[in-house]
């Protein structure tokens, strides 16, 4: 089928979301936080390339209107920021990891029910080791799958450290196979 | 809940021309091998070498094109904003990440090469990175991932495959004046060349078409990852006013490679059946249809 399409080069469609595997986390952090003193930070981000219609605009809108709405039950803000490549984000703060999960998902939902499932980029967790170390778990929407992202500077990445964190939880959370989609983001802004 | 809203609807027009010219070179190609075995010509020998001069073309090209171009791969820490756009463009597109090469030249313009998704490069000038603004350049490096998408690589090398069977018979034809074995089959042999010419030249123009079509198809994908049509129109409108300043020593070496260019490097010819690319006019019009659509999906929907 796809590459019936790619011969006519006639896609219709971006890739949609694979089956959800955001929630894996939440378990995952367990076994983080426990056996190899990895933090949360209390704040994660969801990234998507915005459309410039009104009727994106208004789902985003309504999107975040919602998630306030049930930000004052979990105690969870929002914000919204806009990258030097226009990318939205909108970054969600909570001590509570589970809520996070939650409100992730309930912005890509909102997304997703709106028609633009296909917009969302990916999802990113901050954390930080026992030594105080930034480390983002990113989940990538299209593949359904996360993997580890340590920045070490202006565009250089710790790949060792990455890869020992793979091996370290790589049994609980499902870690992208191809390393080549390892896709760093710089400039996270949480 | 998993309903994706299709935001392009499909074009059915471009797709029926596109299987059309596939069609018509797929029937050219299946007529002259049935004339080759007909006419008794000991094919085998032509078709081993051209299978395999095809298979070098595929396995080398993008080296030779990166080369050619004077392009070097760049590292992420060498270009970093470059590296950045095109990652997230591949995860949007749902495409491994290719390799990045930057090539020195004041010449504006970009292309994608390589045999398959995970063997692929995508160049762009320093012209180009300097002429567009960061939208556009997204919108020019989206069009070239869609062509790695596309696998338009490996369709157009396969789409001149027999062409270049031709090509060789009529060589081999003229260079050697007959096949070794077959001193008395005189006008058989003639009618093989006259065949082959005939093919060379129909294929040669369906190519064309077939390459038309696909930069049509490639400025649909980058409309479709980046959601943002106009920003690739104005690109191409940059590119057309841009493209005809430049010096010529530079448009003979890119002249070869055209068909994975973003913007043909040639001055639009007297005659649109031997471009490789759809005059910029008519791109930019699909491309404002493509916005029209986006935009109107939305009143619809609200």
């Amino acid at each position: 089928m796809g590459f019936l399409d790619s011969i006519i080069g006639g896609r219709k469609k971006l890739k949609g979301p694979a089956p959800d595997r955001l929630f894996a986390l939440s378990t995952a952090y367990v076994t983080l936080s426990t056996g190899h003193g990895i933090e949360s930070k209390g704040v994660a981000a969801i990234v998507f390339q915005p459309l410039e219609t009104a009727d994106f605009e208004s789902i985003v809108a309504e999107m975040e209107e919602i998630l306030r709405g049930t930000g004052e039950e979990t105690g969870t803000t929002i914000e919204s920021a806009q990258d030097e490549h226009d990318y939205r984000w909108i970054i969600l703060r909570d001590d509570d990891i589970e809520d996070l999960v939650v409100g992730i998902n309930a912005v890509s939902d909102g997304l997703t029910v709106g028609g633009y499932g296909d917009r969302v980029l990916a999802a990113v967790f901050a954390f930080r080791d026992s030594k105080g170390r930034p480390l983002y778990f990113i989940y990538n929407y299209k593949r359904g799958y996360w993997y580890p992202f340590v920045p070490a500077g202006k565009h250089a990445r710790a790949g060792e450290r990455e890869l020992q964190i793979k091996a370290i939880i790589g049994a609980e959370l499902p870690i992208e196979p191809e390393l080549e989609r390892w896709f760093p983001l710089w400039g996270i802004p949480i | 809940m998993a309903v994706t809203k299709t935001q392009f609807p499909r074009d059915p027009g471009l797709q029926s021309r596109m299987i059309l010219t596939m069609f018509l070179l797929g029937a050219l190609y299946v007529v002259f091998v049935g004339v080759l075995f007909a006419a008794g010509v000991n094919a085998g020998f032509i078709v081993i070498i051209a299978v395999g001069l095809s298979v070098a073309q595929l396995f080398t090209s993008d080296k030779l094109a990166l080369h050619a171009m004077g392009a070097r791969v760049v590292t992420p820490a060498e270009a970093p904003e470059l590296h950045a756009m095109i990652e997230r463009l591949c995860i949007q597109a749902d495409l491994p990440k290719p390799k990045v090469a930057v090539a020195q030249t004041d010449m504006p313009n970009a292309f994608a090469i390589g045999r398959s998704q995970k063997a692929a490069t995508v160049c762009a000038t320093t012209g180009i990175m300097n002429l567009l603004s960061p939208s556009e350049l997204e919108g020019v490096m989206a069009h070239e991932l869609t062509h790695v998408k596309n696998r338009d690589v490996a369709i157009m090398t396969i789409a001149s495959f027999f062409a270049s069977v031709a090509s060789m018979i009529l060589q081999f034809g003229f260079f050697f004046g007959g096949g070794g074995d077959s001193d008395d089959d005189g006008p058989g042999f003639f009618a093989v060349i006259l065949v082959s010419l005939v093919v060379y030249a129909v294929s040669f123009f369906l190519m064309m078409a077939l390459s038309r079509y696909r930069e049509f198809a490639a400025d649909r994908g980058a409309a479709l990852i980046t959601g943002r049509p106009s920003a690739l129109a104005s690109a191409l409108r940059k590119l057309a006013s841009g493209m005809d300043k430049l010096p010529q020593q530079d448009l003979r070496v890119a002249n070869e490679l055209s068909a994975f260019f973003i913007a043909a490097p040639t001055k639009q010819s007297i005659m649109g059946l031997f471009a490789t690319h759809p005059p910029m006019d008519k791109r930019i019009e699909a491309l404002a249809r493509l916005e029209a659509e986006l935009q109107r999906g939305t009143l619809a929907a609200a």
